[in-house]
């Protein structure tokens, strides 16, 4: 099967019922995106879709189709730096485990909304979970986030 | 080991280190007093070894080298700004990297082990590693003294250089002069108002590469030709497999093997999902034994039916029982506490890569010498014939401490029969079920009161699993049946008690133990501070003011209540409408930590609006990893008490994955407010302490919202009691 990867078509291996997580994973070696429980209730997987969030270990290969996959290696654009850059300042990172998923489910919320109030970054981040409780930070990275980009 | 061997390892070590990092060492040295690596734990002492834990390249980088395990604590920044303030290096051209197994980086208080835990990363290295950075500036500095040919008293270093009217001159060009100088056996030390890193909240070391998906964690180490393993075994160990479906297991796309060994059966495949799914397909049946019937709900019931009987004395002050006699009404108070999983966010793992000769093993090792040592004895090689990498945890809460490194056992033993490098992989259920849970754990408070209901006489009885049995540290910790990390907390408080007795009793079963952040902490600051909130009411004093008469003499303590009081205003300022305020302040590994929860009632639950909280932790190395430290710790221990819990029924834990444990998410999180005790006392633990205060004030707002006490948990659980 053909799959399109941070802008490079990979042809894969894997089963097409194999959830695209270990495709990026264990065939494509791109280790930046996280597998923490493969029922798409932490996060920690997500990629973006035709930059959408989704739960890379719960969407089959099948499903991706011909649409377009960017994995944290592949976040290069001013609002990744821009949250990359908050992270650090913020120290929002602890073990880390998790932060990939919150980034990329970050910026994508502020390409959809420049200036989210902290209703809109609960709404978006709900579906993150972080056992070192990063939570208040990654809050305000978000907006410190929209700040400079703003 | 032999003291001899020990050295002659530790050489081995430095030398072919130094090699591997392809720059320079400073001082080669083997410290004069052997003994120190003598295998007496009681006498474990600092390694003074500089050039084992910091590299000087041509090119001024400096490489610390972590002895501990960087998990989320922080230790890769904090560690390395214990050597940097005294090496007065430049900060932007430092990289921490983890240490090899080497008795050179054995805990300087916890015995010839080099291990993470006991939130003793800064406590235990505050004096070693400030002494390793002083004495290579004073090597750096005599080295260009020589050089220039001028006394040492005219030149000074500089944020990586020496500089005196002669000019500058780097370390990167002095490394190799300094290399073949003695080392000081006692460097100055800088008073600490001289401090320009330690105190400053220099950014983390790992942050960047945790942001962008390039810090490498143990589930991302990749060999070639490596597969994958995923393990199907019986929840309590001991099941003997009746049978399994090897047939389908093969016929799953991507899978290359089924390996049985012992009461396990190992799927190898291409990648971790169908390794995932053989495994699923095997649909393993095991034999029936005695824990087919083993239950939580009965062995609370049995907990509760020890506490009868008598217990062995852990503490006893005064006179209880006549005291108890004299009182005017007494009451009982029952807790109960369940099994609890750590589930930190990378599911544990290992890889190994063993070829018959020599093996490498790659995780985040917290215990990396008993990972090691275990590793070796089940391929029958030397230890030093296995080489562990420790790479970043995905948080572990004393999980990856593993007392019998199970999960490492587990990938070492497939790794001798398979002899094909392999990455042994659990999903989240797997996680959850393979035990090392903190203790369930039952605590009876019976209290008599005098007619003007004070406190008269307090009798406490602990039903509770062993955390430290069968463990490295279990000699140690457990003493004529007692088991401090079961009481800790509740014994030696510092709460003034006339009369106040403590038994314990400690039954045993299958289900493997463990610590878990704040060990002992995690139940009895509950039972401590609650039973203290209940008996201030009782009384009708202000839970303050009565903690204050109480701690009059623990200048921690009240420190700590004062600037609790301070930072909200206790006294004068109330909590908003339909929300209160609960308080509780709690002791664990030398950390005072008090807050104060905001909380209201939201469909039948606690919800924790906002928290703050004081603490006395000694000199605070980076004032906002430290914070974090406290942060995170609340968090976490919201959701210990709020849904979490391990059941089992039928011998089979009942929850997998965390639609079956809800964790506190981002929306349900509280605002934390963090301020310390101003204070240059050596620093003393943060990891763990910020966990142990937080339920209790939870509970003691609940009362006051709601009128109840809550004695079993989780909340979810215990709201409805």
């Amino acid at each position: 099967m053909k799959v399109n990867i941070n802008g490079t078509i990979h042809n894969v291996t894997s089963s097409e019922d194999t959830p695209l997580l270990w495709v990026i994973r264990d065939e494509l070696n791109l280790t930046g995106t996280k597998f923490g429980c493969g029922q798409a209730q932490c996060g920690a997987c997500t990629v973006h879709m035709d930059g959408n969030p989704v739960r890379s270990c719960a969407l089959p290969l099948k499903l991706v189709g011909e649409k377009e996959i960017v994995t944290i290696e592949g976040m290069k654009d001013k609002i990744s730096q821009a949250v990359q850059k908050a992270w650090v300042e913020n120290h929002v990172p602890q073990c880390g485990y998790c932060q990939i998923g919150n980034v990329m489910t970050a910026s994508a919320l502020l390409a959809e909304t420049k200036k989210p109030t902290d209703t809109d970054i609960d709404n978006a981040m709900g579906g993150h979970i972080c056992r070192c409780g990063t939570y208040q930070r990654i809050k305000a990275a978000i907006h410190q986030a929209a700040r400079e980009l703003a | 080991m032999t003291e001899e061997k020990m050295i002659v390892n530790r050489r081995d070590f430095l030398t072919s280190s130094a090699a591997a990092l392809g720059g320079l060492i400073v001082a080669f040295n083997i410290p004069g007093n052997n003994r120190l690596l003598a295998a007496e734990v009681s006498k474990a002492a600092a390694v003074y070894a500089p050039n084992a834990f910091v590299h000087i390249a041509p090119d001024n980088t400096i490489t610390m080298i972590i002895n501990k395990l960087e998990m989320g604590q922080g230790v890769n920044t904090s560690m390395a700004q214990l050597i940097a303030e005294e090496l007065e290096c430049d900060w932007k051209l430092i990289k921490s990297v983890s240490a090899p197994v080497n008795p050179v980086y054995n805990h300087t208080m916890f015995g010839p082990l080099q291990m993470t835990g006991g939130s003793s990363a800064l406590a235990s290295s505050w004096d070693q590693h400030r002494k390793i950075g002083a004495g290579m500036r004073e090597m750096l500095e005599l080295a260009a003294a020589k050089r220039w040919g001028i006394p040492v008293a005219e030149v000074k270093a500089q944020n990586g250089f020496i500089v005196s009217a002669r000019g500058k001159l780097s370390y990167g060009e002095l490394a190799e002069d300094a290399n073949k100088l003695p080392l000081p056996q006692n460097p100055k030390l800088k008073n600490s108002k001289d401090f320009k890193v330690i105190g400053h909240s220099m950014k983390r070391v790992d942050a960047l590469g945790k942001a962008n998906g390039t810090a490498i964690f143990g589930m991302d180490v990749r060999i070639p030709g490596m597969l994958y393993a995923v393990v199907a075994r019986s929840h309590i160990d001991g099941g003997e497999i009746a049978s399994y479906d090897e047939k389908a297991a093969r016929a799953v796309s991507g899978v290359v093997d089924v390996v049985r060994f012992g009461n396990k059966v190992a799927v190898l495949a291409k990648n971790t999902y169908a390794a995932k799914t053989g495994r699923d397909a095997l649909k393993i049946q095991f034999k029936s034994n005695k824990n087919d019937t083993f239950s939580t709900d009965e062995w609370m019931k049995h907990f509760k039916s020890l506490a009868d009987e008598k217990g062995i004395v852990a503490e006893n002050i005064g006179a209880v029982e006549e005291a108890m006699k004299s009182s005017k009404t007494q009451f009982t108070a029952d807790y109960e506490f369940p099994y609890l999983a750590h589930s930190a966010m990378e599911p544990l793992n290992c890889t190994v890569n063993y070829d018959g000769k020599k093996a490498e093993i790659w995780s985040g090792h917290q215990m990396p010498t008993s990972d090691r040592d275990v590793a070796a004895k089940i391929f029958g090689l030397k230890p030093e014939n296995v080489d562990v990498h420790t790479t970043y945890a995905g948080g572990s809460f004393g999980r990856r401490a593993s007392k019998n490194s199970d999960y490492v056992v587990q990938a070492c033993e497939l790794a001798k029969i398979v002899k094909k490098p392999l990455k042994m992989v659990m999903t989240r259920e797997d996680d959850t079920h393979a035990g090392y849970y903190r203790p369930i754990t039952f605590h009876r408070a019976k209290v008599g009161l005098d007619e003007k209901n004070k406190l008269v006489s307090w009798d406490h009885f602990i039903v509770g699993q062993t955390v430290m049995g069968n463990s490295f540290f279990g000699d140690m910790m457990i003493k004529n049946g007692l088991e401090s990390a079961v009481t800790e907390g509740i014994t030696e408080s510092h709460y003034k008690f006339k009369n106040f007795r403590v038994q314990q009793t400690i039954p045993k079963n299958d289900v493997t133990t463990l610590w878990y952040r704040s060990v002992g902490h995690t139940h009895t600051a509950y039972v401590m501070e609650t039973m203290i909130d209940e008996l201030a009411h009782k009384e009708k004093s202000d839970p303050l003011k009565y903690r204050q008469s109480m701690l009059s003499e623990s200048k921690k303590h009240m420190a700590v209540l004062e600037q609790l009081k301070k930072m909200t205003g206790w006294g004068t300022k109330k909590a908003p409408k339909g929300r209160a305020w609960g308080l509780a302040v709690h002791e664990s590994f030398g950390t005072v930590v008090g807050q104060v929860a905001e909380v209201s009632i939201v469909d039948g639950l606690p919800r924790v609006h906002q928290v703050w909280c004081s603490a006395h932790c000694g000199q605070v190395v980076n004032p906002e990893v430290a914070k974090t430290q406290l942060e995170g710790g609340i968090v976490f221990g919201i959701t210990s008490v709020m849904h979490h819990e391990i059941t089992f029924k039928d011998g089979l834990v009942q929850q997998g994955n965390f639609s079956e444990m809800p964790v506190v998410r981002m929306f349900d999180a509280p605002v934390v407010h963090v301020d310390f005790i101003k204070t240059t006392d050596a620093p003393t633990g943060l990891g763990e302490p910020g966990v142990p205060p937080i339920a209790p004030a939870i509970a003691n707002a609940v009362f006051q919202l709601t009128n109840k006490r809550v004695r079993v948990l989780p909340f979810a659980k215990g709201m409805k009691v």
